[in-house]
């Protein structure tokens, strides 16, 4: 943080810092604000009166609706289709492309396979809902409220849709193989367990599969990603892209990735690409009373890793020969997983990184 | 968010010089509503805004082999509506001398006072007022107001799109907000 201490009304109004906490009201700068006031009393007035200058900056969006910009893209896209490209150069790779499409085309008509025909068109168009849901009778609900409102499958199950968002699902939901729901937006299911009907989450390209557990999925259509959030339980995900096409064809499904709890997955749709994080902030996923127990005297720094894992559901990779002969010392009750991390490390002397969804310990070991 | 934002717009636009359309009609929806919004503070012809944003999208798609390097998508798509908005008026004016429909245009600013009573629970009386500070504002000091707090434009941009230094930003900023700072002063010495 700036030296707040020496800004004038005037400046504070100008800050961007203090802008973006008025105006986006995000939780880390409410903290930090609070925080900030708390060690500055004096300042409270000053900050109330900043606040109430910025509040009353109040500039009514535009009147437009989504239905005219969407009017508009579609204008712009016919315009950019219709009109022949005016650098030479771009003509003649655009051929070029062309060409290679054909002979894609071509091979695929010969090979007999449907194949390459999904994937090409699955290139060009973007997943919308429209596309999703269109061949499927649907219950839908829409949340147009600005608070989440909890949903009741047939099946036992529940959601709570976020604003914004809008779920689908079969009326026959419950008579069928899979329990089978579509989601544009963010919801966070609880699926009652089920191992011989598998829960499906639609969501744009994202298949999320699960037989019973907790967890979110954000996909909503002007984003760039679709995430995946895992508190309990396990959870696959695959692109349709696999579905549609090898899935059928071999058991060894590629673009498939399994999701542990605490562990988030983000899908680039631009890249099409799978990443795997941990939450800022993950959660025990055993009772607190196990964390109770979380004081060691002299304890071996292997088995104190072992437990962590087991208490976040996270995997801990560390090299065992190297940590054999550490031991710790610490009281790691009611701290956050980070920073019972932090605490173990410093006593050893090891660091860690968060790599792929797991922690890697780096250490050159103990005498 | 403004990292992540750039970071995001990066790869749109290498999506858009790998020749993809989806890209373009993406980066129009994610901006239509801040471009709009400026486009209409230049003149009330909502139909030519349309079109001038279509055309600074075209022109992006044209471009977009040269595009990558552009350090704030959002600052070079509000420039190049303003620019193509003030041309099109000046054509359609007759108007000659190309200085002045760069310096001199007029700025339409509508504060949603309403918004302020209903959400903030402003006493109409100070809404009243309000406004007629609001009022007294000069056009220029509307921009910059609205670049900074509605468009959230760092000085630099903002110096930029309406060609002043960035010592002008400052100053017509500074006296703009003196004059509402003396409106909530008088309220929170009485507290």
């Amino acid at each position: 943080m700036k030296d707040f201490r020496l800004f004038d009304i005037t400046d504070l109004v100008m800050d961007e810092d203090f802008a973006r906490w008025v105006y986006e009201q995000r939780p880390e700068d409410e903290e930090a604000w609070r925080a900030w006031l708390t060690k500055n009393p004096d300042k409270h007035l000053m900050v109330a009166e900043a606040r109430s200058i910025l509040e009353s900056i109040c500039i009514a969006p535009p009147v437009i609706t989504a239905q005219e910009i969407q009017e508009e893209t579609t204008r712009l896209l016919q315009t950019i289709q219709e009109q022949p490209l005016p650098i030479p150069g771009k003509v003649a790779r655009m051929k070029a492309r062309s060409w290679y499409i054909a002979a894609a085309i071509l091979v695929a008509c010969i090979m007999g396979s449907l194949f390459f025909f999904t994937n090409l068109q699955m290139e060009k168009e973007p997943f919308t809902w429209e596309k999703m849901t269109a061949s499927r009778q649907l219950i839908e609900q829409v949340n147009t409220s600005d608070k989440p409102v909890t949903i009741a499958l047939p099946d036992g199950s529940s959601l709570a849709l976020a604003p914004g968002s809008r779920i689908g699902y079969a009326n026959h939901f419950d008579s069928s193989a899979n329990r089978d729901v579509y989601l544009s937006g963010e919801a966070f299911f609880e699926v009652t367990k089920n191992p011989d009907r598998p829960f499906r989450v639609f969501a744009n390209e994202i298949v999320t599969k699960v037989l019973g557990t907790s967890f979110t999925v954000r996909s909503f259509e002007n984003d760039t990603t679709i995430q995946v959030i895992v508190r309990t339980g396990k959870v696959t995900v695959y692109s349709q892209a696999v579905t549609n096409t090898r899935r059928s064809a071999t058991d060894h499904k590629p673009g498939e990735v399994i999701l542990t709890p605490n562990q988030q997955l983000v899908y680039e749709k631009a890249g099409h690409k799978f990443q795997k994080v941990l939450l800022d902030d993950p959660l025990l996923i055993v009772s607190r009373v196990a964390e109770q127990k979380m004081e060691y005297e002299d304890a071996s720094l292997i088995s104190v890793f072992n437990e962590l894992s087991k208490a976040y559901g996270i995997s801990i990779v560390y090299d065992s020969e190297l940590l054999e002969k550490c031991t710790v010392t610490a009281d790691l009750k009611n701290e956050t997983f980070y920073h019972k991390l932090d605490l173990i490390c410093t006593a050893v002397g090891a660091s860690y990184e968060v790599i792929d969804g797991q922690v890697v310990i780096q250490s050159n070991g103990c005498q | 968010m403004p990292e992540n934002d750039a970071h995001a717009d990066q790869n749109w636009l290498q999506q858009l010089q790998q020749n993809d359309e989806q890209a373009l009609a993406a980066l129009m929806k994610k901006y239509y509503i801040p471009l709009y919004s400026y486009g209409i503070r230049f003149t009330q012809d909502e139909a030519l805004v349309k079109d001038c944003i279509q055309e600074v999208f075209i022109s992006l798609w044209q471009r977009r082999d040269n595009i990558a390097t552009v350090l704030s998508l959002k600052y070079y798509l509000l420039r190049a509506v303003k620019n193509k908005v003030l041309k099109s008026l000046h054509q359609k004016a007759h108007k000659t001398a190309i200085a002045q429909w760069q310096e001199k245009y007029d700025f339409f600013q509508e504060f949603s006072v309403e918004r302020l009573i209903i959400e903030k629970q402003v006493s109409e009386e100070k809404a009243v007022a309000l406004r007629k500070i609001l009022s007294q504002l000069s056009s220029r000091q509307h921009e910059v107001i609205y670049l900074k707090f509605y468009q959230r434009l760092d000085h630099g941009q903002i110096a930029d799109l309406m060609n002043i230094s960035r010592q002008s930003v400052y100053n017509l900023l500074h006296e703009a907000l003196q004059k509402l700072r003396g409106l909530w002063q008088a309220e929170f010495l009485t507290k």
